[in-house]
């Protein structure tokens, strides 16, 4: 192989790596790459009230913003139902929060909404918005966040994860996915939105290369592949040092010295 | 016998001509980075109140790589000038090196100066990814950028460092084996012994720093979750080692210096290699320090980490200065300002490794962990130990090359003045330390207040030293620089 050809190789392989696959299909978005992003401040027209920029949510206490569609047979009102309860269960912050319920279906309406509203029990609740907004102004604020939604014309549905983002000033804090949230999940969301501390993580699913594995019903550890990783570098040393000395070459061949 | 003078039997102009550029370049890089560190105490010290926090953290950033940084380079210019006494290394791997590092250092310059980029040399991930509006998101990239070409350049530097040695001596001559099985020849020098040593871990170290931001990138792209105790492990294999190293690099200086001085030899004795191949294995799990507040680490671990560190810093420091008694004892030693450093440099070597080894005791690390002790220690050995050290070769060095008049009583002051400023705010480090002052913080709660009056008498003490320093260095550089222009006109 020439080395131009290794070069190309090389060329390519970083390129595959260095293009973000932000959004995975059929996966839920992953928080580390959106979190402390800034959230698009697009304009929303609430329930009953006038149009407001996002902002004007934000502005004075942090948002939850969930993006659902009225029309949803799947996991839209479960999760909307989990997060009243969370809500009704979990301290609340000294400052406070608002909650904002927005369509991504362009076929929702005011009405339609104000119809989900009733439906969760969040129809006085001053705290609770359900709005929709601009499709424009929807696909911005789903790429900016990783939330992701295509119609199945089969189904006649639309395909979407359901996820909460916290949003404090404009940035998101963190990113929850997932079918049902509880009031300790809800709980540490909000510790998060108020600076308070959150002692532990729940850690993600699928991390390549952990180094050690935790029985909790023994209390042992094994090693995992990520341990590998870790004595691959005193292996490469050792290997380039026995290459570079060649213990194998016959010890006439050193050269002699001092040269000329 | 060992050579008297370094400049008689060393090698070309071009090397010559390197060397001395490798010693302007890293007392350059000293001074600035010395400034840094004076900033650092004063803001500490809440001399700024008006400045934003994320300048000192950019600041210290920026410190430590280049203090690391131009240290390991000065060591590796001085090992590569007294290497050429027994092996050819190669100048052009010499020159790679300097342009990779400038390249590297000017981009890391620009992420914590222009991009503000703070998350300190180890850059813990995955900190890095999240700028949160702190530091500039491309800072993150251009300071990665930086890193690599430094890891790939030195790299080059080193591999071909170890090839000159395989040139001449078989692997297991080079570590010194034939003597541990009570053989005497063939001679190898401890430089020789030290060296290889070094070279082999050091190469571990780099491909750590590789993989480290290989998989940064494998993250950031979203091809896959990186274990954060993988990572802290590996950032820590590479950082750790980096600095064992340089330290190593100039004592192996000292071995091959501190001869002429005395008159005597100081050859490779069983107990040397004994001392030197433990490092070889053990340089390699000390790292595992570090990481005792990690409680998903298993203990078998941590029981290795406190093991390896034990270990690893006795054997050679034991030997070495017994060796340097030995040598300096009745031997009508003479005292120049580069003899003077060297004992100092092993003198701070000494101080800072018990200062390391108490606070690489799992007991004691679980209060000392992130106080100033920590900085306390390992500015003892870097400062006042391998900074010494690698000071001596180039003051000697420039000397020999340039023969100007000898100023007795000057260089008394300075080494006085050198000394006093640097272990006064070594001294306040260690106070703060034991007084529970954390590090890394730009300014104090209320809890630690003390730590503001110590910042204070620290930063004095720095402009002592940094004074003196100023002095001095320009001294030396005003030689390194004729020298350099004898070198170049000659060639």
């Amino acid at each position: 192989m020439t080395s131009a050809r290794i070069a190309a190789c090389l060329a390519a392989g970083l390129a595959s790596l260095w293009g973000q696959s932000e959004v995975s299909p059929n996966q839920p978005p992953n928080e580390d790459l959106y979190l402390y992003h800034s959230v698009p401040d697009i304009a929303v027209q609430p329930v009953g009230k006038p149009a407001t920029p996002l902002s004007g949510l934000w502005r004075d206490r942090p948002l939850l913003i969930t993006m659902v569609f009225t029309r949803c047979a799947g996991v839209c009102y479960p999760f909307l139902r989990s997060l009243r309860a969370a809500t009704e269960l979990a301290a609340k912050p000294p400052s406070g929060y608002r909650v904002l319920v927005l369509s991504f279906d362009s076929r929702d309406t005011v009405s339609d909404m104000k119809a989900a509203a009733s439906g969760i029990g969040a129809g006085a609740d001053e705290d609770w918005i359900f709005a929709t907004a601009a499709e424009e102004s929807v696909r911005r604020l789903a790429e900016a966040t990783g939330f992701w939604f295509r119609w199945d014309g089969e189904k006649r549905q639309f395909d979407h994860p359901a996820v909460l983002l916290a949003v404090k000033n404009g940035r998101l804090v963190r990113l929850f996915a997932g079918g049902r949230i509880t009031a300790e999940s809800l709980g540490s969301v909000l510790r998060d939105l108020d600076g308070g501390f959150v002692p532990s993580y729940p850690l993600a699913d699928k991390t390549s290369f952990r180094c050690f594995q935790y029985n909790a019903a023994t209390g042992g550890y094994s090693l995992d592949w990520g341990a590998l990783l870790l004595v691959l570098p005193g292996t490469i040393a050792f290997l380039a040092a026995l290459l570079t000395f060649r213990p194998w070459r016959r010890r006439g061949a050193r050269a002699p010295f001092p040269a000329a | 016998m060992p050579p008297s003078t370094l400049a008689a039997d060393a090698g070309t102009l071009r090397l010559r001509r390197n060397t001395m550029l490798w010693a302007l370049t890293a007392m350059a890089l000293f001074l600035v980075s010395t400034l840094l560190g004076l900033f650092l105490r004063l803001f500490q010290g809440n001399a700024f109140p008006a400045v934003e926090p994320v300048w000192f953290y950019s600041s210290l950033t920026l410190h430590a790589i280049i203090m690391v940084g131009a240290w390991f380079l000065g060591s590796m210019a001085g090992v590569h000038y007294l290497l050429a006494r027994y092996v050819q290394p190669s100048s052009t791997a010499s020159e790679l090196a300097m342009g990779g590092s400038v390249a590297g250092v000017v981009l890391i310059a620009i992420s914590t100066l222009l991009g503000k980029f703070g998350v300190g040399w180890y850059f813990l991930f995955p900190l890095p990814l999240y700028p949160n509006g702190v530091w500039l998101p491309w800072a993150t990239a251009v300071f990665f950028a930086g890193l690599a070409i430094l890891a790939v350049f030195w790299l080059i530097w080193v591999l071909d460092l170890l090839r000159a040695i395989a040139r001449r001596y078989s692997l297991s001559v080079a570590l010194g084996w034939h003597i541990l099985r009570g053989a005497k020849e063939p001679e190898v020098p401890p430089l020789v012994l030290i060296t290889t040593v070094s070279l082999v871990v050091v190469t571990a170290a780099l491909v750590a720093a590789a993989l480290v931001l290989l998989l940064f990138l494998l993250h950031w792209s979203g091809r896959a979750r990186v274990d954060a105790l993988l990572m802290k492990n590996l950032t820590f294999l590479f950082g750790h080692i980096i600095v064992n190293i340089t330290l190593y690099l100039g004592v192996a200086i000292l071995y091959e210096m501190l001869p002429a001085f005395a008159g005597r030899p100081w050859k490779t004795s069983k107990l040397v290699a004994i001392a030197w191949n433990a490092v070889l294995l053990l340089v390699l799990f000390a790292y595992l320090h570090h990481l005792y507040m990690d409680f998903a680490q298993p203990r078998w671990v941590q029981v290795a980490g406190q093991t390896a560190s034990y270990f690893l810093s006795l054997p050679a420091a034991a030997v070495t200065i017994f060796g340097v008694l030995a040598l300096i004892y009745r031997s009508g030693f003479r005292w120049t300002m580069a003899s003077r450093l060297l004992v100092c440099g092993v003198l701070g070597w000494v101080i800072g490794g018990i200062a390391a080894v108490i606070d690489a005791t799992v007991a004691v690390n679980s209060v000392f962990h992130n106080t100033l002790w920590v900085p306390a220690h390992f500015h003892t050995y870097y400062l006042m130990g391998v900074v010494l050290m690698v000071l001596a070769f180039f003051d000697h060095l420039s000397r020999e090359l340039t023969r100007p008049d000898t100023d007795v009583r000057a260089a008394g002051w300075t080494l006085v003045l050198l000394l006093a400023g640097g272990y006064g705010f070594l001294a306040m480090f260690y106070y703060g330390g034991a007084t529970s002052v954390p590090r890394r913080f730009a300014t104090y709660p209320e809890e630690t207040l003390q730590g503001v009056i110590q910042a204070r008498v620290a930063a004095a003490f720095v402009v002592v030293l940094f004074g003196t320093l100023a002095v001095y260095l320009s001294r030396v550089a005003a030689r390194c620089l004729r020298a350099f222009a004898d070198c170049r006109n000659a060639s």
